[in-house]
């Protein structure tokens, strides 16, 4: 048996010394092999770690299927140090490593250098974590698409909601005259102009408060004064809170809606139980409400291999690039970029942990979920709509 | 009518908590001719300290004094400490360079200003404090109609406004407030006369950074929420009350302060909330081409 064995071994060396030097190339790689940048250190470090064990479940559970195209797959990891300059650094090595799709990255502004890289070398990029209108609407990148939705999609799930879910006639949009908050404000006015038109809404209020400061009992006043139905708050949570609890200080009783920047621990801590609840804040889908079978077997094996739930839905996110990818390899039938990100474009039956994942022609997703949360007495979130 | 009123209340509030700090800005400046940069961050300083109090063994100070006993022994930790450690930073950072001139001061007031508020950072962090749901008053009242005011924004108001009248008393009707006053026109001669200048220091570094613990730690419990850079922002908005009301007199920086947080809620909640500072530093600057030395600067020959 021994020598049976020792036989075989001899053999094998012989023979595969014989391909590697019969070879020019390299041996045809037995895994396909998959990029994931992400900010590992840095300023996003906790959001970089938290796609790194997503995208490793999501890959764990995608191998024990079988792979695809009959291979395992393989993640190639880079840290982009969440700034744009190790951004592009984290893209040439995984450029340079041949690898023909990657995941990347978190933040718009950390991204787009490396999509741009990507796109030149014709890797096909999937952000997850980058949000910024401009990332697809301001030039066409061919190969970049992003599982995330865009600055824009909550403003747009805002008027609808507010109009027709709320049946809210009288709205007021505030923001804080920063950058996000004030984009936020501005396309919510955008979207709500149809209604407005329509004469089923009335703006009664847009301004904006000065960040930063502690008493907002002017503002508070006037619009108890004016009396919303609906109270549209643009920016973050530090404000909210202390706008939200003046208010109610201050004997206003309407409903305050705050954008993803406001459902906080931080919200929560600062403006006090009694001052929250009842108030609904529009968000992303969090992890923990995600229901479809593919979120329930994700979040069952994310759990189970770290005790916990990934901390945002941006890891969710990342997750799901992968998904796209593999979805797209598989209907490809090749790793080719060209023909894998025209899958990316055309397919229709890719399910993801957060919904079916399909793109539009600029890299955009399409139909991204979006939802109304409420807190209940005890201050906690709840599922308002769609439920 | 309504809406007017509610905004003057309003307004009167945020008023009084630039009154506070503003004192402080003024005594300094009128001693020693020094604009305590350092000042905002004492007031941060000093919430942070009443923040502090109040968390000890998850609320012990609230469940052994009460409510509000709580809160007292929150204020007299926060101003005690906060007199200590003025004096402290005028010992270290100040009276070593007095005799230099006053930009080495001013630079050294600077770097007193970082190193509070950096030192602030590294002890509880960067992130926001919220001071404890459980040790804030939460009861409202109406005051008229269908404007309400809180509890403790009314003892805020009343607090303020007392002390404010006690400090204008002992500055302007007692000796010893002559002394200041003798001291601030002229340190030499004031000196001369057999003043003791020492005192008067310790009198203007020890309640000048109190007060404005005092505003901090009401502001803790008024906005519940903190972070170590608010300082900045409540230091610049009493310094353009100082020079308002004329900087180095007392009454000077209580109308000063009082009047911006008027003009602030007045604009914000009858024109527009984006434009309040470009408003209100429009005003700063037509008081200052109008009277230089700020609204009753020019009255009042002394100032402290």
């Amino acid at each position: 048996m021994k020598r049976v064995l020792s036989l075989v071994f001899v053999l094998v060396v012989t023979l595969s010394m014989a391909l590697a030097a019969c070879q020019q190339k390299p041996a045809e790689p037995q895994t396909i092999q998959i990029g994931l940048q992400a900010p590992l250190t840095g300023d996003f470090a906790a959001e970089g770690q938290w796609a790194k064990q997503s995208v490793e479940v999501a890959q764990e559970l995608i191998n024990k299927k079988g792979g695809v195209l009959g291979k395992q797959i393989e993640i190639i990891i880079a840290d982009d140090a969440s700034n744009p300059k190790d951004s592009a650094l984290a893209a040439q090595k995984l450029i340079s490593q041949g690898l023909k799709e990657v995941i990347a990255s978190y933040g718009s502004s950390v991204t787009a250098p490396a999509a741009d890289l990507y796109d030149a070398n014709k890797v096909v990029s999937v952000g997850y974590g980058c949000t910024a209108v401009r990332l697809t609407m301001e030039k066409q990148r061919p190969y970049f698409f992003r599982t995330a939705g865009r600055d824009d999609t909550q403003s747009e799930f805002f008027a609808k909601f507010a109009v027709e879910v709320l049946g809210a006639k009288r709205i007021a949009i505030m923001h804080d005259n920063q950058d996000y908050g004030r984009g936020v404000a501005e396309d919510a006015k955008k979207f709500l102009q149809p209604y407005i038109d329509a004469g089923k809404a009335e703006l009664v209020y847009y301004d904006a408060i000065t960040p930063g400061e502690s008493d907002y009992s002017a503002v508070v006043s006037q619009i108890k004064e004016i009396n919303p139905d609906v109270w549209f708050f643009t920016a973050y949570y530090p404000e909210a809170a202390l706008l939200l609890k003046q208010a109610r200080q201050a004997g206003y009783t309407g409903l305050f809606v705050g954008n993803n920047s406001v459902p906080t621990p931080e919200f929560e801590k600062i403006a006090g139980v009694d001052v929250i609840k009842g108030s609904i804040h529009l968000n992303e889908p969090m992890p923990q409400f995600l229901s479809y079978p593919e979120s329930i077997e994700f979040m069952d094996a994310y759990k189970a291999k770290y005790n916990e739930l990934p901390g945002s839905i941006w890891a969710v996110y990342a997750a799901d690039a992968l998904n796209a990818l593999v979805a797209a390899i598989a209907k490809a039938g090749t790793i080719d970029p060209d023909a894998v990100a025209q899958a990316m474009r055309t397919m229709t039956d890719a399910k993801g942990i957060t919904g079916p994942l399909m793109f539009t022609e600029r890299g955009d997703r399409k139909d991204i979920p979006y939802y109304a949360y409420i807190y209940n007495d005890q201050g906690q979130l709840e599922v308002y709509y769609p439920k | 009518m309504q809406l007017l009123l509610e905004q003057l209340t309003n307004g009167l509030t945020i008023g009084s908590f630039y009154a506070l700090v503003a004192m402080g800005y003024s005594m300094v400046y009128g001693v020693m001719k020094l604009i305590n940069f350092a000042h905002g961050d004492f007031f941060t300083l000093g919430s942070y300290l009443g923040y502090a109090i109040l968390v000890i063994g998850s609320g012990w100070v609230t469940r052994t004094f009460g409510l509000w006993g709580g809160i007292v022994v929150a204020i007299l930790g926060a101003m005690l400490g906060l007199a200590i450690g003025g004096l402290l930073v005028e010992r270290v950072a100040y009276r070593p360079v007095y005799k230099a001139g006053r930009l080495p001061l001013v630079v050294s007031a600077l770097g007193a200003s970082i190193f509070i508020s950096n030192g602030i950072m590294a002890v509880w962090g960067p992130r926001f404090q919220a001071y404890p749901q459980t040790s804030i008053p939460s009861g409202t009242f109406r005051l008229f109609g269908e404007v309400y005011m809180t509890d403790i924004k009314l003892v805020t108001l009343i607090v303020s406004l007392t002390l404010m009248a006690l400090i204008y008393y002992v500055v302007e009707k007692t000796l010893f407030g002559a002394a200041v006053r003798a001291t601030a026109l002229d340190r030499e001669t004031a000196t001369l006369m057999g003043i003791n200048f020492r005192s008067i220091i310790l009198f203007v570094f020890s309640v000048g950074p109190a007060l404005g613990a005092l505003a901090g730690v009401f502001a803790g419990l008024n906005y519940s929420r903190i972070i170590f850079t608010m300082g900045w922002g409540y230091g610049l908005k009493a310094f353009t009350a100082t020079i308002m009301g004329g900087i180095g007199n007392i009454p000077g920086a209580m109308i000063g302060g009082i009047l911006l947080g008027l003009l602030e809620s007045l604009f914000e909640g009858f024109v527009s909330g984006a434009w309040k500072n470009v408003f209100v530093f429009l005003i700063l600057i037509i008081i200052l081409i109008v009277r230089p030395t700020g609204l009753i600067g020019e009255k009042v020959a002394e100032k402290v």
